[in-house]
């Protein structure tokens, strides 16, 4: 039986005027492989605070390797790698691929520590596994989004992590790239013995790779394999009118009205 | 030649030196995070603050370095909150009370009785007339800026990448960023007898913006920063005693005129117009 490492227990968080998500119960258990779906807005962003330890709930509890998310310390933070969403990165800021990827190495050394081979050699195995370790000394803004986004993945593995948290990955880059994007994340999952969450708005990008997907609008609507959550009586209780399907049953939402 | 010499065995011109020296290796450090975690203004209006302690201090009886001090670190920890709470455009909440501080320094320079030299003396520079104790201050604070910068090097590289991912990755942050804040101030009080409060926002600023322009690396940034930074410095005091030129005004007016030269020569500006 595998070990449960996130679990939410009718968790509610948010700002004392504004609720984010309500009531979650939720379990994670290591090695599992979980999508995190639902509209914009709909909380997926907060989750992923939540599991952090940058926001504590405001009922009900959160529980991260058998420690109240709110008492994360911040060894235990390093314990989850982060790949936050893509933000505007400025071309010119001066930093190398290796130097970027050193950082993921920093939480986890603490204060007063400084960086040794030992965290290098980390680093660069990191950088190997996301297939840029040829590109330690090129400036980071000189890569394309795709590399980037690589990097970053291997800032987060850096970390050593036992669980990779992965907002949004593949937004903003071209399809191509986010298709090898995802087979990176699967790779690391498979042979790294990583425990994925991965918020995405992308359902039909994912929908093959998950073990099991959550359905978010505020309150949990759906938890469970693929081919439970993704039915149409399912999703239409979160994405209403913005639920189309095709002849081949793929499921486009929302994004349909801002593409075409 | 026999001039040049003649003019390094001077005791004053020896402390000025070295107090320009060392004020340029702490402005130009600083200023490499300032410059990348986007603080820039706060260094300008933590200057003038400064230099409203310092004439309050004229103003009544007491040693101007504290209560420079003081002003300093309650604006930067002001602009602090102010930024974490995002109620207002840090642009807006640092313009208002930069002149709020300037407003006091001009209130309290109004009330002293007659011209006081010593006041303007530190909002102008005035590194040829620094005394040994003055020296001694500004040696013992640049190095507990400089030690300080150096044992939390790694987390202030990273706040000032990327604060929320420090946050998240284990980094204390928040702590990080207050700290930088407060060495912000300190290195702006240490700077103030030296280049004064209207230029020492330069010498903060230009070093690091030049190294900027030459590297893509941060390792190579901060090194490059400390020796412009030191290199303006020292020049700038000797410009200004061989011209007989004001100290501060000759330190910035050459950093300025190297970072224009790296502008133009800058490797990412080449970059560009050859893609």
């Amino acid at each position: 039986m595998a070990k449960t490492i996130i679990r939410f227990d009718h968790a509610t968080f948010g700002f004392s005027d504004v609720i984010a998500l309500q009531d979650i119960s939720l379990e994670i258990t290591e090695g599992e492989f979980v999508g995190v779906i639902g509209p914009n807005g709909s909380g997926k962003t907060t989750l992923c605070r939540a599991v952090l330890g940058l926001m504590p709930p405001l009922g009900g509890s959160l529980q991260i390797f058998d420690c109240a998310c709110e008492e994360l310390r911040c060894h235990h933070r390093a314990r989850i790698g982060y790949l936050p969403q893509k933000g505007v990165l400025d071309k010119n800021f001066p930093i190398t691929v290796l130097e970027t990827v050193m950082m993921g190495r920093y939480g986890a050394l603490g204060l007063f520590n400084r960086p040794s081979k030992r965290d290098r050699d980390i680093a660069l195995e990191a950088l190997s596994h996301v297939g840029m370790e040829d590109r330690r000394n090129t400036a980071l803004g000189h890569l394309s989004g795709g590399q980037q986004q690589r990097v970053f993945i291997a800032r987060a593995l850096a970390q050593q992590p036992d669980v990779l948290l992965l907002d949004e990955p593949t937004t903003g880059i071209d399809i191509t790239t986010q298709h090898s994007v995802l087979d990176l994340i699967r790779h690391l999952h498979r042979d790294l013995k990583l425990t994925i969450l991965l918020i995405t708005h992308d359902i039909n990008m994912i929908r093959s790779s998950v073990d099991r997907l959550v359905l978010l609008k505020t309150r949990l609507y759906a938890a469970g394999p693929p081919e439970e959550v993704l039915r149409p009586d399912v999703l239409r209780q979160v994405y209403g009118k913005d639920l189309v399907i095709t002849e081949r049953d793929l499921i486009i939402v929302e994004d349909y009205h801002h593409h075409h | 030649m026999a001039q040049f010499i003649e003019m390094l065995t001077y005791d004053f011109m020896q402390r000025s030196l070295l107090a320009a020296a060392t004020v340029g290796a702490v402005c130009s450090v600083i200023g490499v995070f300032v410059v990348l975690r986007g603080l820039a203004f706060v260094g300008a209006g933590t200057a003038h603050a400064a230099f409203a302690g310092v004439a309050l201090a004229y103003l009544v009886g007491l040693p101007p370095l504290p209560l420079a001090i003081i002003f300093g670190l309650a604006t930067v920890w002001v602009t602090g909150v102010m930024e974490e709470q995002g109620r207002m455009k840090l642009d807006v909440s640092i313009g208002i009370l930069y002149t709020a501080t300037m407003a006091l320094a001009i209130l309290f320079i109004g009330l002293m009785k007659g011209y006081n030299a010593e006041v303007y003396g530190y909002l102008f520079g005035s590194v040829l007339s620094v005394t040994p104790d003055e020296l001694r201050v500004i040696l013992v604070l640049s190095m507990v800026v400089l030690g300080v910068l150096l044992t939390f090097s790694k987390e202030l590289y990273f706040i000032a990448f990327d604060q929320e991912m420090a946050e998240a990755s284990g980094v204390p942050a928040r702590r990080i960023f207050y700290l930088l804040l407060t060495l912000v101030a300190l290195t702006v009080v240490v700077s103030l007898k030296t280049v004064g409060a209207i230029l020492v926002f330069a010498m903060i600023l230009i070093p690091a913006s030049t190294a900027y322009q030459l590297t893509h690396s941060l390792s190579h940034m901060t090194a490059y920063a400390v020796v412009i930074g030191v290199a303006c410095a020292v020049g700038g005091v000797l410009l200004s005693y061989i011209w007989d030129l004001p100290s501060g005004p000759a330190i910035v007016l050459l950093a300025t005129t190297i970072f224009f030269l790296s502008v133009l020569l800058s490797p990412k500006r080449r970059r560009v117009q050859t893609a």
